[in-house]
């Protein structure tokens, strides 16, 4: 019995690898299990090599896995790529047409005939992922019934010929594996605690943690891979009689955020990195006439087009610095799918209380995976709201009035008496220009007040996420989606016995000063894991809190593997015990 | 003598910066007597502008003001009108703002037809950066940045319109201001976005192109007999080479972007009877279980 179970399904584009991949998480997800999946996207539009590994578990997980238990080779390509990624022990199944290399001989494999069964026995090439379906089901011991409902709740629009093809090539490539294949391996589906799950991806999470906020307003230009976001949200949001619209580049999209917000409604937009860059400019709009705004920045490999497929955490520093000026800006990162819910939802509260814009950072790999989800953590309701002025508050309306409050009320459009400018000028309490020293320091402070306001704010505690050994003189801080293999690592290490303690701000300006205070104090290294080149995080690290990090630096456009971190702190846990104390200050 | 002392109303009290003999103090007086022929109640009013002498006009006007960033009014006020369509949203911009750094949204609100009000104040040069030549600068060929001629041909902002498929398409001159008011009322009364060009002499650095005696010497109203749902022969007078044609060249009626979401929300409403943002919301889930 396996109570977490590691599979991965490689072939071509176009062979119904997701399709084989998605169906077995719906499955596991009705069953109760925890799902998290990594998968692989050609550059290609048709064609190129694809995979997608699905981890399951009967306990909580935040990782989809390093090397697989379950390999799906549908090509001979596909099989010589991904084999080196199986365990030892683990099991291979493939076509009959497959060449095998001589290390994998006297292991476990399987081999089925997917190919002439689909085009000889169903008639049909394109059934062959079900074939293979039907395969698995047998050999991981699947509950049949559920797969066959699976199909028919999935083909049946389709017609009852489609739906009777799919059936026969289930039950085909079921016939096949018990007629034939012996089954020589432990390997079993794992059994959840039948409390149905949802499984969503990071992108549809976001989406749906921003309508549970209430965003009503959505402006966007197609970009990989943020573009699920505005596609889910195109179907949904006019349901609920929101707006979704696709503009002619990333700044007509920010810029109309800026006015659906300045009108009053809950507005955002979605992009990746080269957006990002674009709307730089009203992102200090925003922050001069204290509008809010959420952007979220799926983000991939860079600079410029990069790898628009490929996963890196490397828009930290536009997030946190780009546009020119002083402008201030709230910026988070979510760590998981359940996490790009909550995150964002959040996004909106503290930009609508704080009259700011929010930049939410999550990556491709990400966005793109699909995790179980507990219902209870995708409820939530507003949280906070806009400060407004009631009609004829005051007379001309003050609207940038510094008071006791970094935060000073807005008047909507349309309200009576509150007739005011908003201008990305410096201006006065008024609205009016002005670029006298005293008024341009005045606003300027109180501005950045604010971000001290939302650093001191309750709805932005409990955003660490702090875990391993408090005692522990290694410590480790990452961010977004490397949050998960940091995790892994750390229980790795602990079963190594190198006792490691890391934290997760999922908040990245302001940080989390008291949190990261207390974490610093108890810590004598620290390695700060990322998907970037310079060490971004690190050196965001490094200069507010003046220590000296230890970078692990990727950018090979995939996620962190919880055994790369585990070397670094292997590395580290040798460094303090062969070196006195008076080292610590060069370990940067 | 009342429109007088209504239109007064609707000025902020705030000074205008533009220099003595500026086009833009006629313009602004059309705009505010517009307003009060119209009497729009001033907190209905969103009045937004990008960068440049013209984009200063909303500091001027009793409003909901927003002057932004430079060339990106049209897409501000495209998402003001979005989320609140009650409101009557005017843009206000100059040549350089509008078909140089901002040239890129303007098909787009054309064609999308959000229900607003563009006054392009042209004056054929940057006047707030003291000089520098603009898309419609033609006939002062040197300017601080062209010091030996211009680079390319200027563009026609009324002719550019059309193309992009305006609904509303007028021309004016600063100096003729009771006309002005009359194509800007018409403008805001047209459902759909109404574009109208303003001819506006710049005192400063480009007295040659909207030279008022010149101007004054080679218009002429747009014909009685032109059919403004007609964009080539609209086209025709935009580009007509002897003479500058003021007066609407276009108008037609078809449906705004706002109705087009208002279309949207019906069809996805009809797919999900659920009209209670809870029940709805709960529906959202079930597709993920």
């Amino acid at each position: 019995m396996h109570p977490d179970l590691t599979l991965r399904i490689a072939g071509e584009s176009g062979e119904g690898v997701i399709t084989i991949g998605e169906t077995l998480c719906k499955i596991a997800a009705r069953e109760g299990l925890h799902i998290v999946t990594f998968r692989t996207f050609p550059a290609e539009i048709k064609g190129g090599a694809c995979m997608i590994q699905v981890r399951l578990s009967e306990k909580n997980i935040s990782y989809h896995g390093e090397r697989v238990d379950f390999l799906v080779g549908l090509n001979q390509e596909a099989l010589d790529e991904n084999l080196p990624d199986l365990k030892d022990h683990g099991v291979l199944l493939c076509d009959t047409e497959c060449d095998l290399p001589e290390e994998r001989l006297g292991r476990t494999v399987y081999k089925v005939p997917f190919d002439r069964i689909a085009t000889r026995e169903i008639g049909s090439r394109i059934s062959k992922n079900i074939v293979v379906l039907g395969t698995i089901s047998y050999l991981l011991s699947l509950p049949k019934k559920r797969i066959e409902g699976f199909i028919t709740e999935k083909f049946a629009r389709k017609g009852k010929t489609v739906l009777n093809h799919n059936l026969d090539a289930l039950q085909k490539g079921f016939d096949f594996a018990e007629r034939n294949l012996g089954k020589k391996d432990p390997y079993k589906f794992p059994k959840g605690n039948e409390q149905k799950m949802l499984l969503m991806t990071g992108n549809e999470a976001i989406a749906l943690g921003a309508v549970a906020a209430g965003m009503r307003y959505f402006f966007g230009y197609p970009i990989t891979p943020a573009s699920e976001i505005m596609e889910w949200l195109a179907v949904h949001l006019p349901k609920l009689g929101g707006t979704v619209l696709q503009t002619e580049d990333e700044i007509s999209a920010i810029c109309s955020v800026a006015g659906a917000s300045w009108a009053g409604g809950r507005s955002m937009t979605s992009t990746s990195g080269p957006g990002l860059s674009l709307m730089s400019e009203t992102i200090g709009l925003l922050s001069m006439a204290e509008i809010p705004a959420v952007i979220v920045d799926s983000q991939r490999g860079g600079p410029s087009t990069g790898m628009p497929t490929k996963t890196e955490q490397s828009d930290l520093f536009l997030a946190l610095y780009g546009s020119h000026g002083d402008a201030t800006r709230v910026v988070m990162a979510p760590t998981s799918v359940p996490d790009c819910f909550r995150v964002t939802a959040l996004a909106f509260d503290l930009a609508e209380k704080y009259q700011l814009p929010v930049i939410v950072l999550v990556d491709q790999a990400l966005s793109a995976r699909l995790e179980t989800v507990e219902p209870r953590l995708v409820k939530r309701a507003p949280l906070a709201s806009r400060l407004t002025a009631k009609p004829n508050d005051s007379s001309p309306f003050t609207r940038y009035k510094i008071g006791e409050s970094a935060v000073s009320p807005a008047a909507l459009p349309g309200t009576v008496g509150g007739e005011h400018m908003v201008t990305g000028m410096e201006h006065d309490e008024k609205g009016n220009f002005a670029c006298d020293e005293e008024t341009h320091t005045a606003m300027t402070v109180k501005r950045f007040r604010k971000l001290s306001a939302v650093e001191d704010d309750p709805l932005t505690h409990e955003l660490c996420n702090r875990f391993g050994d408090e005692e522990a003189e290694i410590g480790i801080i990452s961010w977004g989606s490397s949050a998960g293999p940091v995790e892994e690592a750390v229980s790795i290490a602990k079963n190594l016995g190198i006792q490691v303690q890391a934290i997760i701000p999922k908040i990245l300006n302001p940080l989390p000063h008291q949190e990261l205070k207390a974490f610093l104090d108890k810590v004598k290294r620290v390695i700060v894991p990322e998907l970037n080149f310079l060490g971004q995080l690190a050196s965001l690290l490094r200069s507010t809190y003046r220590i000296p990090t230890i970078g692990l630096t990727k950018v090979k456009g995939v996620p962190l593997e919880p055994t790369e971190i585990v070397k670094k702190i292997v590395e580290t846990a040798e460094t303090l015990n062969v070196r006195s104390m008076k080292h610590y200050g060069r370990a940067g | 003598m009342e429109e007088q002392d209504r239109s007064c109303e609707y000025l902020s009290g705030v000074s205008p910066v533009w220099c003595p003999g500026c086009g833009y103090y006629g313009n602004l007086s059309a705009l505010v007597e517009a307003f009060a022929d119209l009497r729009l109640p001033t907190e209905e009013l969103a009045l937004i502008s990008g960068i440049g002498c013209a984009s200063r006009l909303p500091y001027f006007v009793k409003a909901y003001g927003f002057h932004s960033i430079h060339g990106r009014a049209l897409p501000i006020a495209q998402g003001v009108k979005t989320a609140n369509p009650e409101l009557t949203v005017v843009v206000v911009g100059g040549d350089g703002d509008g078909l140089a750094i901002g040239g890129g949204h303007l098909p787009h609100v054309a064609r999308n037809n959000v229900d607003l009000t563009y006054l392009l104040f042209n004056n054929a040069i940057y006047g707030m950066t003291k000089g520098q030549f603009s898309p419609t600068t033609m006939l002062f060929p040197i300017t601080k940045t062209s010091p030996f001629g211009l680079f390319g041909e200027a563009v026609n902002p009324s002719a550019l319109a059309i193309v992009y498929g305006a609904s509303f398409v007028a021309r004016g001159f600063s100096v003729r201001k009771e006309h002005l008011k009359d194509l800007i009322i018409q403008g805001m009364q047209h459902r759909g976005f109404s574009f109208i060009e303003v001819l506006s002499s710049c005192s400063s650095f480009n007295t040659t192109d909207m030279n008022v005696a010149r101007i004054i010497k080679n218009i002429q109203m747009v014909p009685e007999d032109h059919n403004p749902e007609d964009e080539i022969a609209a086209l025709r007078l935009a580009t007509d080479k002897e003479k500058i044609n003021l007066g609407v060249l276009v108008r037609n009626q078809r449906p705004t972007l706002g109705d087009r979401f208002q279309d949207m929300q019906k069809k996805a409403k009809a797919k999900a009877p659920e009209a209670k943002a809870q029940a709805a919301m709960e529906d959202l889930l079930a597709q993920f279980a």
